[in-house]
């Protein structure tokens, strides 16, 4: 009796119970939402059903780059020595070329039966929809026997590497 | 409530942290420039380039020209959740010899900046 006559009156104690009952609220809400972000990060983490994958080998080659190049003038060392070492020396008949390579390859893979693991976790089915492509860029510097340039080319072929739906 | 923060944030940063990969890996031997400076166009044979460069990767035949190829790539690889990137650099050095064996030339590029290690897989 006592120790009910010295609480506050009704009211306030109902007062902070909703309070209380409110900060508890926010509380779980947080809780749960900060889990769902989890959830979903380890859905997506690692192995996951869905990646963007990249491949890229060496660096691009502009027009810009090799403006320094003449005809029948700059040697395959000079060359070198600018752009880096060449990726292949191929034979032709009486004169060589040496070729850059610039290749690009792009993936995407998205697995719609992932989540089926926790349903099925003895045997769970792929459903996979990926695509891809791959594009390379190549320089050639033709060379006499000599090692002097005699001709030089582009050929972009870069755009064709692309992150694809089977369907695209 | 703090407590439950700290917990959340931790938890986030394991996850965060479980789905990344980052992969190192060369292939063939980096050759120097000092191990380069030994060989001099129009005395140094095909044996002592063998001897100071060791033997070459590939041996190409190219109008009279015997090529040695030394092999280099570099490869730098990073996965982070459902992103990955990898990038692959070159650097070949070719050494060019004349009808007798003698080193008439040497193509090397010069040393390119060291490859980024990259995750996005968009972009340049």
């Amino acid at each position: 009796m006592l120790a009910r006559r010295n609480l506050p009156s009704k009211c306030s104690f109902g007062h902070l119970e909703s309070k209380l009952a409110s900060v508890d609220s926010t509380v779980m809400r947080f809780v749960i939402g900060s889990f769902a972000v989890c959830l979903a990060l380890i859905a997506l983490a690692g192995c996951g059903p869905i990646i963007w994958q990249r491949l890229t080998v060496n660096q691009p080659i502009t027009k810009d780059q090799v403006t320094f190049i003449q005809e029948g003038a700059t040697r395959l060392s000079e060359v070198a020595r600018e752009l880096g070492s060449p990726d292949e020396i191929l034979n032709l008949k009486n004169r060589l070329v040496a070729r850059y390579h610039f290749i690009d390859t792009k993936y995407f893979r998205i697995n719609f039966g992932w989540g089926l693991r926790f349903f099925i976790p003895y045997y769970t089915p792929d459903l996979v929809l990926s695509g891809g492509g791959a594009g390379t860029d190549v320089f050639d510097v033709a060379c006499d026997s000599n090692l002097v340039v005699q001709e030089t080319a582009f050929a972009f072929h870069k755009s064709s590497s692309r992150f694809l739906f089977p369907w695209d | 409530m703090r407590c439950v923060r700290s917990l959340l944030l931790l938890a986030l940063l394991a996850i965060l942290t479980g789905g990344c990969a980052f992969v190192r890996g060369t292939y063939g031997e980096e050759i120097k420039p000092l191990d380069l400076s030994s060989i001099k166009k129009g005395t140094t044979t095909r044996a002592e380039v063998a001897t100071f460069l060791g033997a070459p990767e590939r041996i190409v035949e190219v109008n009279d020209h015997e090529i040695f190829q030394y092999y280099h790539f570099d490869m730098k690889s990073g996965l982070l959740l459902f992103f990955s990137r990898t990038n692959v650099i070159s650097e070949d050095v070719f050494v060019f010899f004349n009808k007798n064996g003698i080193v008439e030339d040497i193509v090397v590029g010069k040393k390119k900046p060291p490859l980024e290690m990259q995750f996005w897989p968009f972009g340049e």
